[in-house]
């Protein structure tokens, strides 16, 4: 029964790989916020000790095979993310949701930043507007994932 | 506080080693085919999702047609009944033009080229990656897809597989700023290859003698060069030619026939013959 609970996790991500994948319009679509990274920054600030860098490892590979980008591209910005994260987390929980957000944004930006070094290197330039407007839109969700997420966290009764 | 730190360490080299074989992956990933195994079957696992992704849209039309009045039905029809015969009638003539043009191969000497069979496919998704020009199929390689086959809408050429699942495939757009398709002009015969440049109206043709006979409006069908696509399938119109004086060379950007960015039903041309040059 206990296990059972975990499975708010995993299901939150999956929603994130939704999320990323529910097609939308040319122009709204390079400002899409990478829900995944959103979810893995709540869930590894909240239960440090179950969702750690295997879990951004695998769900990056998931985000990569549904978003048809090479294996490794997302994992690898995700991983390093949630590492970060870990080293700070204890500090960043105390702090007010927009002070969070801050923090957020950095987290997606350097996210961004190696998926964009790595798209460029593929030969694929990013447009300016698109690789600062993502993670600014991020950053504007995150108050209400952190409550969504919070939420469902307390609902389920995990600590 | 050493505890804490001898975790943070171990975090530090588990960090660092996955990202490492995420390099490692990256790498294998692009330059073999190692992977493909694995992506599809992870992708097979991940369809479902896709099917939930593209229902509201579904249900979208389903309601749309449920809705449509009796009246737009009847006009639909009379409409459809017009084109089916102004198609017939074409095609009694595209009979007697094919024996001639068989009869005539023949006499020449060269192999009679036969109509491609086809598998009709749907849009499942569009790649939400905004520096891909990708769309996902309903078909698969049950159904008979296999990679480097093209695909076309009702106007002309969309792109072609280049992954294939069981029930899925993805598709290329020749519009994807990875792709290129060798084109010929149908007025003189002009060979040329048209890029992708990553938005769904407009090709360009890289490269082109400054005194290339081009007009804006020309039409330009596959030249079946290269072996992957099969020739004179209606690839773009030119729509507007740019000289460099300076190198002697004109950029023609030409808009696609096929609607990349609308079209929801697909057909993927399974290639009966060598797709070698005439």
């Amino acid at each position: 029964m206990l296990k059972l609970r975990y499975w708010v996790i995993y299901l939150s991500l999956v929603v994130g790989i939704i999320l990323m994948i529910l097609p939308l319009p040319e122009w709204v679509h390079i400002y899409r916020p990478h829900w995944v990274a959103l979810v893995l920054i709540y869930w590894s600030m909240a239960m440090p000790n179950r969702v750690g860098l295997w879990t951004a490892f695998f769900a990056g590979i998931l985000v990569d095979v549904s978003q048809g980008t090479l294996f490794g591209q997302h994992a690898m910005g995700l991983v390093i993310v949630v590492f970060i994260n870990q080293n700070f987390y204890q500090r960043i929980r105390v702090l007010s949701l927009v002070q969070q957000a801050l923090y957020v944004f950095l987290l997606l930006l350097i996210n961004q930043v190696i998926t964009v070094w790595i798209e460029g290197y593929l030969g694929r330039p990013t447009p300016f507007g698109a690789f600062l407007g993502a993670p600014a839109i991020g950053m504007l969700i995150w108050p209400w994932v952190f409550i969504t997420l919070r939420d469902i966290r307390r609902k389920a009764h995990l600590n | 506080m050493n505890q804490l730190q001898f975790q943070l360490r171990g975090a530090t080299i588990q960090a660092v080693l996955l990202v490492i074989v995420c390099i490692v992956l990256m790498f294998v990933d692009q330059r073999f085919n190692h992977l493909e195994v694995v992506r599809s079957n992870i992708s097979l696992v991940l369809s479902p999702l896709r099917y939930l992704v593209s229902l509201p849209a579904q249900t979208g039309n389903w309601v749309g047609e449920w809705f449509s009045s009796y009246h737009d039905l009847l006009s639909e029809n009379k409409g459809l009944k017009a084109d089916s015969r102004i198609i017939n009638a074409r095609l009694q003539k595209m009979q007697v033009l094919q024996a001639e043009n068989t009869r005539l191969r023949n006499l020449l000497g060269s192999a009679a080229r036969v109509a491609d069979e086809v598998i009709v496919a749907e849009l499942l998704s569009v790649d939400q990656n905004p520096y891909r020009q990708l769309i996902e199929i309903n078909k698969g390689s049950l159904d008979g897809v296999e990679t480097g086959q093209a695909v076309i809408d009702a106007y002309g050429i969309m792109g072609q597989a280049i992954h294939v699942n069981q029930n899925t495939a993805t598709i290329i757009l020749i519009s994807d700023p990875e792709h290129a398709i060798p084109v010929q002009f149908i007025r003189n015969g002009t060979r040329s290859i048209a890029f992708g440049n990553g938005s769904t109206d407009q090709l360009e043709l890289r490269y082109l003698p400054a005194t290339a006979d081009i007009k804006v409006g020309d039409e330009l069908v596959t030249s079946g060069l290269g072996g992957r696509f099969p020739a004179d399938y209606p690839v773009a119109t030119v729509i507007s030619i740019t000289e460099d004086l300076v190198n002697g060379f004109v950029s023609v950007l030409v808009e696609p026939q096929a609607r990349l960015d609308s079209s929801r039903e697909v057909l993927v041309i399974k290639p009966r013959y060598s797709t070698l040059p005439r």
